[in-house]
């Protein structure tokens, strides 16, 4: 039986700086994401960077067929777990009527339905001889409304409750659940173009990512039931509160149209530049 | 240009050609005879600077390679690509390997190898891409080495405790340090190659100069820092006067000396000139590079 570390969306921008943190603590890893050829490189390289050992394997994680495989795989490696970091997520951004039922599948697929399986699956594969650690990437967007990313955000509200429910109920069988609430973090060339695009408001809320991953690690460890990082963000969060939600919907309504104007050339510049390729995450 | 010595026969790789330094040295030493590679990120800019290198020297040899240095996969397939190049060229050696190639970032980013972007650009990817080349550059009656350093490491070390600065990471920390890196590894290659008198490894000080670097990966305050601090610099192509020289001169005053600026041998800073230091960091980069580069006797 080895102990393990379970990363899900590890080769986006947070997942690679939550596996270097994890390996840094001399922890040996197991990696998912749906490109293989993502995943390779840096399996080497966290290999190379700290000695620990990392597995992994590619899984579209929304499609259920997928997931079965990739516990079956999990299985054979006789693999047990003392963290698990449910990282993949995804959004389309824009308004509810443009996307398409498949857009919206495969946000509820991802975000919701397959965070809740593969905590399941952990949860019985557990290390029974050490504490267990679930760290869930929820979002600052958790907390709000959101008009322009509606079934986003509550996805994310979704995991910030279940997540807080069953911080609770596993107390007693000495296992720990963390929803992590970030802003948006600069992991790609293409996110930093369109935090950039923001202006002052998206720098202010920005964070570099290793910094988010540490704290998110260390708060998880401590069992803290909610982890926002950034003195600014968990004002924010404060803020969010006290505002009645229809008030609320209604001004971040006008700051994402506001931003999606700043950010329409970026996008439209993306198409012309490789520099600015989407994240795979 | 003055001493202008013919460089017909010359095989040099320039790293970064796209614009800057490296776009001012590879169209200098094309004027000059050599036959040069170049190496940009964006094939619509390499293409656009092939053309604009052309318009100027119609019997240029010039090709420009596409890779993105972030990449360590991308850097082993364009040592591939040169090897290639150079063979169709009838070139059985590698003259010069310009690492010019630099890149700013103002957040985080960690590559896709799952270093930091700085680390793995400034330092790591000219690491590696020596290392691939270094049989080719073993050939050469005299090859070198030459990696763009800067001034701004004088002020800084290596953290070693986290040298991709996950935590508390700073543009100009994580620039600094690899630009320290520039020069480190440049005296540790002439020290492990010591066997071998006829390879060399410089780092080349620019001084400061009115390029793009800083502007393309930062905004706001930072971006309007590095634009201002440019704008005080000299040309890129007065820059690149170092790099032509060193890369040129067939004989130098102090073949030596690790540290150039405006074509003149410098002392880098006390902790560049610390071998500890240096090999410790040449360990590091083999390890995170997954090569381990020969010493001694080459070819």
């Amino acid at each position: 039986m080895r102990s393990t570390v379970l990363i899900t969306g590890a080769t986006g921008g947070l997942g690679k700086a939550l596996a270097a943190e994890c390996a840094a603590r001399g922890w040996d890893l197991f990696l998912t994401d749906v490109s293989e050829q993502a995943l390779a490189p840096l399996v080497a390289g966290l290999e190379r960077q700290f000695g620990v050992t990392v597995l992994y394997r590619a899984a579209n994680l929304t499609d259920p067929q997928a997931r079965t495989e990739l516990w079956q795989a999990i299985d054979r490696l006789g693999l047990r777990f003392h963290f698990l970091c449910n990282v993949a997520g995804i959004d389309f951004e824009g308004p509810f009527v443009e996307r398409t039922l498949d857009d919206l599948h495969t946000i509820l697929r991802l975000n919701i339905e397959s965070t809740v399986e593969t905590t399941r699956h952990a949860l019985s594969r557990r290390d029974r001889t050490r504490p267990l650690h679930i760290l869930n990437v929820a979002s600052l967007a958790a907390f709000y409304p959101m008009p322009l990313k509606a079934v986003y955000a509550s996805s994310k509200r979704f995991l910030l409750d279940w997540s807080l429910a069953l911080n609770r109920e596993l107390r007693e069988a000495d296992a720990t659940v963390t929803a992590l609430c970030p802003a948006g973090m600069p992991s790609t060339p293409l996110v930093i173009s369109l935090i950039d695009a923001q202006g002052l408001p998206g720098r202010l809320t920005t964070m570099n990512t290793g910094e988010v991953a540490a704290r998110a690690i260390e708060d998880a460890l401590r069992g803290r039931a909610i982890c926002i990082p950034g003195l600014i963000n968990q004002v924010l969060r404060v803020a969010g509160g006290m505002v009645p939600p229809q008030i609320l919907a209604a001004l971040i309504e006008r700051r994402w149209r506001q931003s999606q104007k700043q950010a329409a050339p970026v996008l439209a510049a993306r198409q012309h530049s490789p520099d600015l390729a989407p994240s795979t995450r | 240009m003055e001493n202008v010595t013919d460089l017909t026969g010359k095989t040099i790789v320039v790293t970064g050609a796209t614009a800057g330094i490296g776009q001012a040295a590879l169209t200098a030493l094309a004027a000059r005879g050599a036959t040069v590679i170049g190496v940009g990120r964006s094939e619509a800019r390499c293409e656009a600077a092939r053309r604009v290198l052309l318009s100027a020297y119609p019997q240029a040899q010039i090709t420009y390679l596409v890779a993105d240095l972030a990449s360590q996969r991308q850097v082993r397939l364009l040592a591939t690509a040169i090897r290639e190049r150079l063979h169709a060229a009838g070139a059985d050696h590698l003259d010069v390997l310009v690492n010019n190639a630099g890149t700013v970032s103002s957040w985080y980013v960690a590559t896709e190898d799952g270093y930091e972007m700085q680390f793995a650009v400034n330092h790591l990817a000219a690491f590696l891409l020596t290392g691939e080349l270094l049989p080719l550059l073993g050939r050469a009656e005299a090859g070198r080495v030459l990696t763009v350093s800067s001034g701004s490491h004088f002020r800084t070390r290596i953290h070693w405790q986290d040298v991709m600065f996950r935590r508390g990471y700073g543009i100009l920390k994580a620039y600094t340090q690899s630009k320290l890196a520039n020069v480190l590894f440049s005296a540790e290659f002439n020290r492990r190659m010591v066997g071998l008198a006829r390879i060399r490894a410089y780092a080349v000080d620019p001084g400061l100069v009115n390029t793009q670097i800083g502007l393309k990966g930062t905004s706001g305050l930072e971006h309007w820092f590095w634009g201002r601090r440019a704008a005080g610099g000299v040309s890129p192509e007065q820059a690149a006067q170092t790099i032509i020289h060193l890369a040129s001169a067939p004989t130098l005053e102090d073949p030596d000396a690790v540290y150039w600026n405006a074509c003149r041998p410098c002392r880098p800073s006390r902790i560049a000139q610390r071998p500890a230091e240096a090999a410790r960091l040449w360990a590091l980069s083999e390890r995170l590079c997954g090569i381990i580069m020969p010493e001694g006797q080459l070819a």
